[in-house]
């Protein structure tokens, strides 16, 4: 079955973008062929994320204007078979587009490729609705903070109201020793205010700034804490059973110990 | 024993606030109505209560719940007298 999956989240800065690129290459490493499309027009970054900024010759505007064919604005990413991205158009604004033309974008890409998933901008106007014209269902990225849970929970009104089946939550930048101390709020108490079925949990960590840094999602990376979040996330997103790991459990003594020492870093162990 | 409490239960938690402070929210989110709005509200139901029965003013509570399916407005107004006093 051909998906389309947007990646949205109401607040800037939760973390879409990286979702969606990790996800991108997650799916494209199981096997899938993917087609990952920026429509924060104007202020693209999907590009920089993937690595892939230097390659860009066309952008979504120029396809849906038919300036240039579908195929030759795709970018192929050479780190794995299957994954392609089409990038935003950098001095264009949202209003370039219409939720129609995404729609028939959308359908386009299905036909190449077993996913399609589109990165959506911050915020609930002409951007967030062409990114949701075309799509199957939803994944909403928040993180443990008030703000981003009360946005969260405005886009999940908005994305029922557009029709689409209940979005699923990813929880970016948990961090397991503030859950402890109870300075953040755990899954439980999101999963009880949004009441959607959650995806995945993402640890904070360093990884994900080390990874946009060199342009290389963190899920290629299989030591990697974030990496293997994404992996988890990867599963579940093609409809597999994936145990959550329990990231809440506080430690024994060993791994309080080592923490005690400065032998592992505290956010290391989520 | 201010002290003994905190030793006992530790230091307040904040995620407990950013879920009570974030509940409200949410409420408030749903139902549209500024705080003005709210007690605009509260002040015009004790009015038409108080022509009724006496009430207590000071212990009236009044405030929005998240409900299953939906919002509920919950209200509790301490009766001090049931004599009708605006009936005849």
């Amino acid at each position: 079955m051909r998906e389309c999956i947007v990646v949205t989240s109401g607040k800037g800065g939760v973390g879409k973008t990286t979702t969606a690129a990790n996800l991108a290459c997650g799916l494209a490493l199981a096997g899938q062929r993917v087609a990952v499309v920026d429509a924060d027009i104007g202020l693209r970054n999907l590009d920089v994320i993937l690595g892939l900024e230097n390659r860009i010759v066309y952008d979504l505007v120029q396809v849906v204007e038919g300036e240039c064919k579908l195929k030759q604005a795709l970018i192929r990413d050479k780190r794995c078979d299957g994954l392609y991205m089409l990038p935003a158009a950098q001095t264009r604004d949202k209003n370039a587009v219409t939720p129609d033309q995404m729609r028939q974008l959308v359908a386009d890409l299905k036909e190449a490729h077993d996913f399609v998933i589109i990165d959506c901008p911050a915020g609930i106007e002409q951007g967030f609705k062409n990114s949701i014209a075309g799509a199957d269902r939803a994944i909403i990225v928040t993180t443990p903070e008030v703000s981003a849970i009360r946005d969260a929970d405005r886009i999940i009104g908005l994305v029922e109201a557009h029709e689409l089946p209940e979005p699923d939550l990813i929880i970016n930048r948990y961090r397991t020793g503030m859950v402890q101390r109870g300075d953040m709020m755990n899954r439980e108490d999101i999963l009880e205010i949004l009441a959607i079925p959650l995806v995945g949990i993402v640890p904070d960590h360093e990884d994900v700034i080390i990874s946009a840094n060199r342009g290389q999602p963190a899920v290629f990376d299989e030591g990697s804490v974030v990496g293997q979040a994404f992996q988890r996330i990867t599963g579940r997103v093609m409809g597999q059973e994936v145990a959550f790991p329990d990231f809440d459990a506080v430690g024994g003594f060993w791994s309080t110990f080592k923490k005690w020492m400065g032998l592992t870093p505290a956010r290391e162990v989520m | 024993m201010a002290w003994f409490d905190r030793f006992i239960k530790g230091r307040p938690k904040s995620k407990d606030d950013a879920k009570s402070r974030l509940k409200l929210l949410l409420i408030h989110d749903q139902v549209d109505l500024t705080p003005a709005q709210m007690d605009q509200m509260k002040n015009e139901i004790i009015e038409v209560i108080s022509r009724y029965v006496e009430i207590d003013d000071d212990n009236v509570e009044f405030r929005l719940n998240k409900e299953e399916d939906g919002v509920a407005l919950v209200s509790t107004i301490p009766v001090r007298r049931v004599t009708a006093r605006a009936a005849g």
